[in-house]
């Protein structure tokens, strides 16, 4: 574990070495890699990686394993689906791509296009991609009246399953242009970085579908830069997996923006998953909603954490952050913490967290009209996932 | 159908039932009366199998079967149906599919086969139209966002789905107003039958006046004090309970 830092930083040394990006960027891993050597790798020492098996970030004790036997939900719309799919040689776009998105290479990014993101100890990890990222696309999409409503689908699908892959994408959404993504891993351990940068008027509906096998692990790190009336509406998926680590950082640098976004974490065989929200108001007159619904079964354990912040004067700021969680398991474990930092005056801030057990009354309800126990119990995780999925 | 024998039972570590004894034929309807925490709706709960409501001792035959050595789910399949004082909210599953999962949990266990989708789509829509309810009932979540009076007559449309053999009512006619109460009895009394049996708990005598039982039990400290024809029903209304304590 010790060594795992170096080995992230001989890594993008080695990368760098090889390296044909424009000088710019790699004065960029070049900073990078020089914050990391100051820093250590995750440990529970920190608030972040406090309830998670840190030794998982090693591969060296990979073995393949076979997908997850549970299925996600998935939902058909009536739209152009363009599939993105990255893969170790790079990436491949949909022949149904239209000129309303432009993807290109992350590697042929321009500078005044790329978007700084802060890194500190908590989020090394995430750092380390910034140093090591050597696939990923940037997407410029800008809606016309006549386009027909796109969702775009990203793959992550590298073959090398016993070496992490390091990925950032930049989606990019134009004024007044509405877009769903939707991201999922069909193999491969990665982590990713991606940054959603919404102009005025913009909207994005997101899901997050990360269904792992055994094995696999998924660091990733979005951050949302949000203009004046934007809004995103988004879901997440996080099942399995040996370990999945996601944060969300929101930034509002508008006013009259919202962001909802309800998150399942169901961790039902010895997996490890954290999942943490960072909503920062900046600016007056924006809305928040944090909805997280986790289920831990076995051995398993779950961090959830909701954080807003509201800087002073952001004033007019609502803040919604509902966490419930159910264990399943008297091994299974579950750590839950909403958290308000306030420094404005007129702020409508609720947050919540529950842990329990699966409502004995509601059991009984189900079997008293002739379903068996098992069933129920499935049906009340499914009515309990429900209320995240539908925020 | 139904031969209660001297149960004595308890909830969590009270003992609320002492010794009751209760028969039930085919096509019967009794009433249940009593003051509050009599042990009414316990025996419901322990009719239908509600964990934390156990027997001590006492036996409950029900159609030549050991009733009490069925699970919850068992019970309703070979045909109880308690309809709950509280019914529950299940958010995000729509009573047509909890509706079609019940029936088709209970048709397995009886070894029939499952109805599909369309066949039980056309069931429920002569069900709901045949017991004057609103048909917008079948796409909500299970009793998310009903009032009282909604949850109670889903209640008793679920009954007319599931056609049960023996139907326990506990206190459905509480917080109803009148109009609602009407479409409750009127659904139980669509489901009266030969062969179907109800056992209704209330306090109330108004509830008789729409659906007519054979018999009045009262039950008072965990067991029936008193038993008589519908009449008792109105002594009751108009003494009250207070002669128990003499």
């Amino acid at each position: 574990m010790a060594g795992l830092i170096t080995d992230w930083m001989t890594l993008a040394a080695k990368q760098l070495d090889d390296d044909v990006s424009p000088a710019w960027l790699k004065a960029k891993k070049e900073q990078a890699l020089e914050q990391l050597s100051v820093l250590k790798t995750p440990d529970r020492k920190l608030e972040y990686w406090r309830y998670t098996d840190t030794k998982r970030l090693d591969l060296s004790g990979y073995e393949p394993s076979l997908p997850s036997e549970l299925a996600l939900h998935d939902r058909a719309e009536d739209c152009e689906v363009v599939t993105i799919r990255l893969h170790d040689a790079g990436f491949e776009v949909s022949e149904n791509c239209p000129i309303s998105l432009l993807v290109k290479s992350i590697k042929d990014i321009n500078e005044s296009e790329w978007i700084d993101l802060d890194f500190t100890q908590e989020t090394v990890i995430n750092l380390v991609n910034t140093a090591n990222f050597c696939a990923g696309v940037t997407i410029k999409y800008n809606h016309t009246e006549t386009s027909k409503p796109i969702k775009l689908i990203v793959d992550y699908d590298f073959s090398k399953e016993n070496e992490w892959r390091y990925v950032r994408n930049q989606f990019q959404v134009s004024q007044n242009s509405k877009i769903s993504i939707q991201e999922q891993w069909s193999s491969g351990q990665t982590n990713v970085v991606n940054v959603f940068d919404l102009e005025a008027g913009a909207e994005i509906q997101r899901l997050q579908q990360a269904n792992l096998r055994t094995h696999q692990r998924l660091i990733s790190f979005n951050q949302f830069q949000l203009a004046g009336n934007t809004a995103v509406r988004g879901v997440n998926q996080h099942l399995g997996g040996a370990l999945q680590h996601h944060i969300h950082r929101i930034n509002f640098n508008g006013s009259q923006a919202s962001f909802k976004m309800g998150t399942v974490n169901k961790s039902i065989n010895n997996n490890n998953i954290a999942d943490l929200v960072e909503v920062n108001h900046h600016k007056k007159n924006n809305q928040s909603e944090v909805t997280h619904r986790s289920i831990a079964d076995d051995s398993s354990q779950i961090f959830t954490n909701a954080k807003a912040y509201v800087a002073v004067g952001a004033d007019d700021s609502q803040i919604e952050q509902d966490l419930k969680n159910i264990l399943l398991s008297p091994g299974a474990k579950i750590f839950s913490k909403p958290e308000l930092e306030v420094y404005a005056d007129e702020v409508v801030a609720a947050h919540g967290s529950t842990i329990g057990a699966l409502d004995e009354q509601s059991l009984f309800y189900l079997q008293s009209r002739g379903i068996g126990i098992k069933q129920a119990r499935e049906i009340m995780i499914e009515s309990f996932e429900q209320e995240a999925l539908t925020c | 159908m139904l031969k209660v024998d001297n149960v004595f039972a308890s909830a969590g570590n009270k003992e609320i039932l002492k010794g009751l004894s209760l028969e039930v034929k085919p096509g019967e309807v009794h009433a249940i009366m009593g003051p509050n925490g009599a042990g009414k709706s316990t025996l419901g709960n322990l009719l239908a199998g509600m964990p934390h409501v156990e027997s001590q001792s006492g036996v409950i035959d029900y159609l030549g079967k050991d009733l009490l050595g069925l699970e919850p789910e068992e019970r309703a399949a070979e045909g109880v149906f308690l309809a709950f004082q509280y019914p529950v909210e299940i958010p995000g599953v729509n009573n047509m599919y909890f509706l079609r999962t019940a029936l088709n949990a209970q048709r397995k266990y009886r070894g029939e086969e499952p109805m599909d989708s369309a066949q039980f789509l056309r069931m429920v829509k002569q069900k709901i139209k045949d017991m004057n309810m609103r048909d917008d009932l079948l796409k909500r979540p299970v009793n998310v966002g009903f009032s009282g009076g909604e949850k109670k007559r889903n209640e008793v449309f679920q009954m007319g789905v599931l056609e049960p053999k023996l139907a326990i009512l506990d206190e459905t006619d509480s917080g109803l107003d009148i109009d609602a109460l009407k479409v409750v009895a009127d659904g139980v009394n669509q489901l009266r039958s030969p062969d179907r049996s109800f056992i209704i708990i209330t306090h109330y005598q108004r509830l008789l006046d729409y659906i007519q039982p054979d018999f009045v039990h009262v039950l008072a400290d965990g067991k029936i004090v008193k038993s008589g024809p519908k009449e008792l029903a109105l002594e009751l209304e108009e003494q009250g309970y207070g002669w128990l304590n003499n």
